[in-house]
């Protein structure tokens, strides 16, 4: 690890504007987080916009902070609602709402808070230490290697999202496929645009990006906007951890945070798989199992952890490979070529000072999330119930200046307000949007690779199984594939054996 | 067949429609001169691929039994009408912008001002806080944008 590199960019982040930057992305992203229906996603993608005007150190550190701020602020109305404010928090709602009205509101709340803290700790240990020995590994990899580890990620998002395996290769191969009009990255020749020059240029991240989040998200919400929650009445006791916590929680902290980093790494899959993983876990090796649903301390623990911990995991294949680990990952490439910064193995060699300021505010951001949610959640927690008759037509607002404001073209409104209808029908249908964003954002880069292998070899596909890595690659993505199918097939095998011996 | 069996058929159909058009369009791509590939096969493989996946839902969504009370159950109290009402005055307020009928400001504010009282079901008790609101946000937007962003809004012109 370059600690004086490190120590530069902490130092950076600590002079007054990048620093106010740094307070406003986590706030926003915790008041975010904590009113249902926005998402982390959502709110970096209407910023994305506003970072046009910036510095790139001073944007990625804006974004970066509201991540952080959003994965945790979801566990506010997880716990007072039983609604997640982000899909990440979904399993705090398990045993943070049964807390909460049993009248510890405080408690679950505290619990909550300083496990993502714990979580996004050690997970930012994993990111500053393995990063950039990744790195250099990736920086040998070929055109062949790429692909195909680009294919594996395409498979595992679409394997582990939600809804079937073919729903989650449809949403992810759509969104390839739509990345495709415009200029032919090998060519440079024009293609799938149906004669119409508007197309030309393709279409671009940011407006597509606010359709199928922002937008569709805004047409869901609005179905429910007769729905009134129930308050439950907040209080602060109980809100820190003691030493005895600490001790009774050290495993469970520690395991579901690693779990959470793990999952994280894997590209493309996120906080809500890492929290369900790691909640099933505590629940397997607990000593009181039937509490978990009725109120846990160890099921709040383990899912927040875990949430927490998926942010600096996801990171590190971002930085070190260029590929992202979440959605929201995704959308922080996007972010990075909007200031023409190529995410990939290179980046330590390019822009050192981005990749360790990212890391620097991944850990402050955290920091500061701690601080912020333990004093004040009793006042974020008021804007759970602000009315969404009011909110939902004001962000519309920004959607609409966001697109707008990406080329001041109305044709990025039109596209953006296409795709929320895409983005919606898609939820209808339960297929997940997730596959969709990240098959957008990665589709240039593999075909990108597969045509620059090809035109090395001659057309010859031969390297993928003659490779080692491309070779292990191709078999986990079969082994993705089937999986599912396979896993099908033997549950309904014993069942129907089971009734036979009936 | 329950709505979510429809969604899914409906939107397979769509979906397989939408790759239909890009297989169309990419079957005239010429063969790669300089570089073996070319640029229609992965558009064309794609496309084929998501149009398998179409007819594996279609069918998947055919075969299953439906479970009509848990779908019921998942549909109360939602109100469609909102939704339909927020897309369409969103579509107005694009069309108005984009042949800058009004100022900005104006367009923000009117937006706002129908659609929060819409959404409330025409109250009289907030009419005067969906103005207020259309009001500040319509003005203040515009001022954020055009003077600390500096964004070309799409405004009304002579």
């Amino acid at each position: 690890m370059d600690f004086d590199l490190l120590i530069t960019a902490m130092g950076q982040i600590f002079s007054p504007w990048p620093f106010f930057l740094l307070f406003i992305g986590t706030t926003l992203g915790i008041v975010v987080g904590a009113i249902p229906g926005m998402t982390g996603a959502m709110l970096i993608a209407l910023t994305l916009p506003l970072t046009f005007y910036m510095d790139p150190f001073n944007a990625i550190i804006l974004l970066i902070s509201m991540y952080v701020g959003a994965i945790s602020g979801g566990l506010i109305t997880a716990t007072l609602l039983r609604m997640p404010g982000t899909p990440a928090a979904v399993m705090t709602t398990f045993d943070g709402y049964p807390m909460a009205r049993g009248g510890r509101p405080g408690r679950a709340l505290g619990l909550g808070i300083t496990a993502s803290f714990v979580g996004g700790l050690i997970s930012w240990i994993t990111l500053a230490t393995i990063t950039k020995p990744l790195s250099i590994i990736a920086t040998r990899f070929g055109p062949f290697e790429y692909f195909t580890l680009i294919m594996m990620a395409m498979v595992l998002i679409a394997s582990v999202s939600e809804g079937t395996l073919a729903k989650g290769l449809i949403s992810g191969l759509l969104g390839m496929l739509i990345s495709m009009p415009g200029v032919d990255p090998a060519t440079g020749m024009p293609r799938l645009t149906f004669d119409w020059y508007m197309l030309n240029g393709g279409l671009k991240l940011l407006p597509v990006l606010i359709g199928v989040f922002a937008v569709s998200q805004i047409i869901k919400d609005s179905l429910d906007i007769g729905k009134i929650p129930e308050r439950i009445a907040m209080s602060s006791k109980g809100m820190l951890m003691s030493l005895r916590d600490f001790i009774n929680q050290g495993v469970n902290l520690i395991r579901s945070s690693l779990i959470g980093t793990w999952v994280g790494i894997l590209p493309g899959i996120g906080a809500s798989i890492g929290s369900i993983i790691a909640y099933t876990a505590a629940k397997n090796m607990s000593k009181t199992p039937e509490k978990f649903g009725t109120g846990s301390e160890e099921g709040i623990v383990a899912s927040e952890a875990a949430n927490n911990a998926t942010v600096g995991g996801a990171l590190i294949p971002l930085i070190a490979m260029g590929i992202p680990g979440s959605v929201i990952d995704a959308i922080l490439i996007g972010a990075l070529m909007i200031h023409s910064i190529q995410p990939g193995p290179t980046l330590f060699l390019t822009n050192a000072d981005i990749v360790w300021g990212m890391i620097a505010a991944c850990l402050i951001a955290n920091i500061l999330m701690w601080v912020l949610m333990t004093s004040s959640v009793k006042y974020i927690a008021g804007l759970m119930y602000l009315p969404r008759s009011f909110v939902l037509p004001v962000v519309m607002v920004f959607c609409l200046i966001g697109s707008y404001a990406l080329n001041n073209t109305m044709f990025d409104v039109w596209v953006m307000l296409i795709f929320g209808v895409l983005g919606f029908l898609m939820e209808c249908a339960k297929i997940p949007l997730g596959p969709f964003v990240i098959g957008f954002v990665l589709a240039p880069l593999a075909e990108e690779k597969l045509r620059s292998g090809l035109m090395m070899t001659a057309g010859d596909f031969s390297p993928i199984f003659t490779r080692p890595l491309p070779l292990i690659f191709s078999i986990l993505s079969v082994l993705l594939l089937f999986w599912p199918i396979v896993g099908d097939w033997l549950r309904s095998r014993k069942a129907s054996g089971k009734q036979e011996s009936k | 067949m329950n709505s979510l069996q429809r969604f899914e058929v409906w939107v397979s159909v769509l979906m397989m429609l939408i790759c239909a058009v890009f297989l169309w369009e990419s079957w005239d791509l010429p063969p790669g001169t300089f570089e073996p590939l070319g640029s229609g096969p992965v558009p064309k493989a794609t496309a084929f691929v998501i149009i398998l996946c179409c007819i594996w839902v279609i069918i998947t969504a055919l075969k299953i039994s439906p479970a009509t009370e848990e779908m019921e159950s998942d549909e109360e109290g939602l109100s469609i009408s909102a939704g339909v009402l927020i897309f369409f005055t969103t579509v107005l307020y694009t069309v108005f912008l984009q042949f800058r009928v009004m100022p900005f400001s104006w367009m923000t504010t009117l937006f706002l001002f129908f659609t929060i009282w819409g959404l409330e079901q025409f109250s009289r008790k907030k009419l005067l806080p969906a103005l207020l609101t259309g009001v500040i946000i319509g003005f203040a937007t515009e001022y954020l944008f055009t003077e600390v962003f500096i964004v070309d809004l799409p405004t009304w012109s002579e």
